[in-house]
């Protein structure tokens, strides 16, 4: 982990600089951010796509301003929770193989 | 859905709702059971405790060893990731809508119910100059201050404050004084409101106070109570030096503030309290766990949030005696720890105390 810290203004914990090494080499660090960076697009199209599809089940019908406009409802939005969490877990239960002890 | 306003702003695109909900999730997943990191850490510093025959000194010695796992360090990697995403999408969001978010300030705050009290002259003190949880511009430098604020920390609470449910059940929560008179409370630090809107709700006669250094979030907080329809007056005012008369408060509120100042403004803070809550009053606080009561993975935590999550004031915090700082001022105390949210890394304490 990197060390460069700043300063606060009166006393307490130095704060760590902006870009701090946590993985000991900054292209691992790098790798992780771009990892969940992507999770977070995929995310992004998946959500869309649900969106889509619970509005042309209901109206049979696409317009861009219903899309922006849609909320989903109590059952919905429960699913959509449900369906986040299943999607977190594909990507991250990698996580879970990491021994704490190398 | 429910007739309550919502008063979290709205964000400029679909997906900018969409990438936050993802990082909501995301923390969930990290601090919680998902990918199980605090326990799993946690029990690996006991059993190196075990193995070495003594319990863990100083938090630089946890450090050492966390940051010899690869677990521990992608735990940090993660976390550190998954607030500067928050902010990141946050702040291109508002930015794209600057201009109206501002208008739609301007529109609130001369609007009733309730009042905004800004002062022209206010001098910020240099200790309050720090990207608190990375917030891009802190509390106060950012005119938007109050909404990344908002939207923010309703990310930060991972689902449990969506409609300020938290805030509601920790003032509930705080006892009335014995003779049961509440005419006025303070909400000391009020950020954007959520506490001194629920004492409104609870005590409906009350006159209600928020203070805070920030005019962007008393802004925010304002136009949040007026769309509720709550009363409330909102003031800019320093919380170790309200200006305030002496004995003015039945009750007198900070919640999770404590931890972000230096221990010279807690200790100002406390004393400030003792002279504007009247006798029998309550100061009630809401704050991080201490020290003494966390386990070795939850103190390493609360150093690598100081550190790394912009919390430089934290650890001072924690390793305070508030009991003692609370007693040499006149309070009678009485502490209880919160119940533990999944990876709350040695969470919330409550100090109830009466003015004597
Ligand atoms: C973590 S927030 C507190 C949360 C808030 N009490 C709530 O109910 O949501 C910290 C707030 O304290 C304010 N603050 C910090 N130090 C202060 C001081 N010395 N005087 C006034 N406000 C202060 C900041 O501007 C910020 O809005």
């Amino acid at each position: 982990m990197s060390e460069l810290t700043q300063q606060t203004p009166e006393g307490g914990t130095p704060i760590a600089d902006e870009n701090p090494v946590y993985l000991k080499d900054p292209v691992l660090d790098a790798t992780v951010r771009m990892v969940v960076e992507l999770a977070a697009q995929v995310w992004i199209e998946r959500e869309r796509r649900i969106t889509l599809e619970s509005l042309l089940e209901a109206q049979g019908t696409l317009s861009r301003a219903a899309i922006e406009s849609f909320k989903p409802d109590a059952a919905q939005a429960a699913a959509l929770k449900r369906e986040r969490a299943r999607f977190i877990e594909d990507v991250f239960k990698e996580l879970r193989r990491i021994p704490p002890k190398p | 859905m429910s007739a309550v306003p919502e008063t979290l702003p709205a964000l400029a695109e679909r997906a900018d709702a969409a990438y936050l909900d993802f990082v909501e999730g995301f923390r969930e997943y990290i601090l919680g059971k998902g990918a199980d990191f605090e326990d799993r850490l946690n029990e690996a510093l006991l059993a190196e405790q075990a193995r070495r025959g003594q319990p863990w000194g100083e938090v630089e010695q946890i450090r050492e060893y966390v940051h010899s796992l690869p677990l521990g360090r992608l735990r940090d990697r993660l976390s550190r990731t998954q607030q500067e995403m928050k902010w990141f999408a946050l702040r291109r969001s508002f930015e794209a809508q600057r201009a109206a978010l501002l208008a739609e300030l301007e529109r609130y705050d001369t609007r009733g119910p309730g009042r905004l009290e800004l002062d022209p002259n206010f001098v910020h003190p240099p200790y309050v100059n720090v990207h608190f949880h990375l917030q891009p511009g802190g509390y106060y430098k950012d005119a938007l201050s109050g909404y990344l604020y908002h939207y923010g920390t309703k990310v930060f609470f991972r689902g449990d404050n969506d409609h300020d449910e938290l805030h509601s059940k920790l003032v509930a929560r705080v006892p009335a004084p014995v003779d049961g008179r509440v005419e006025r409370v303070l909400d000391l630090a009020c950020s954007i409101g959520q506490s001194s809107t629920a004492f409104h709700r609870r005590f409906p006669s009350a006159e209600v106070t928020g203070i805070d250094y920030s005019a962007p979030m008393l802004r925010v907080a304002h136009r949040r109570a007026v769309m509720l329809g709550d009363e409330v007056t909102f003031a800019q005012r320093l919380i170790e030096k309200t200006g305030y008369a002496d004995g003015q408060f039945d009750i007198t509120f900070a919640f999770i503030v404590f931890h972000e100042l230096p221990l010279r403004i807690i200790h100002e803070t406390v004393r400030e309290a003792a002279r504007v809550t009247r006798r029998g009053g309550i100061f009630a606080i809401y704050d991080f766990t201490g020290t003494r009561d966390k386990s070795p993975y939850q103190r390493y935590h609360r150093w690598f949030d100081a550190r790394h999550n912009g919390e430089p004031y934290s650890q001072d915090f924690c390793d305070c005696d508030m009991n003692a700082i609370l007693a040499a001022n006149g309070f009678e105390v009485a502490v209880a720890p919160l119940g533990q949210r999944s990876g709350g890394a040695g969470y919330m304490t409550n100090w109830f105390a009466t003015r004597v």
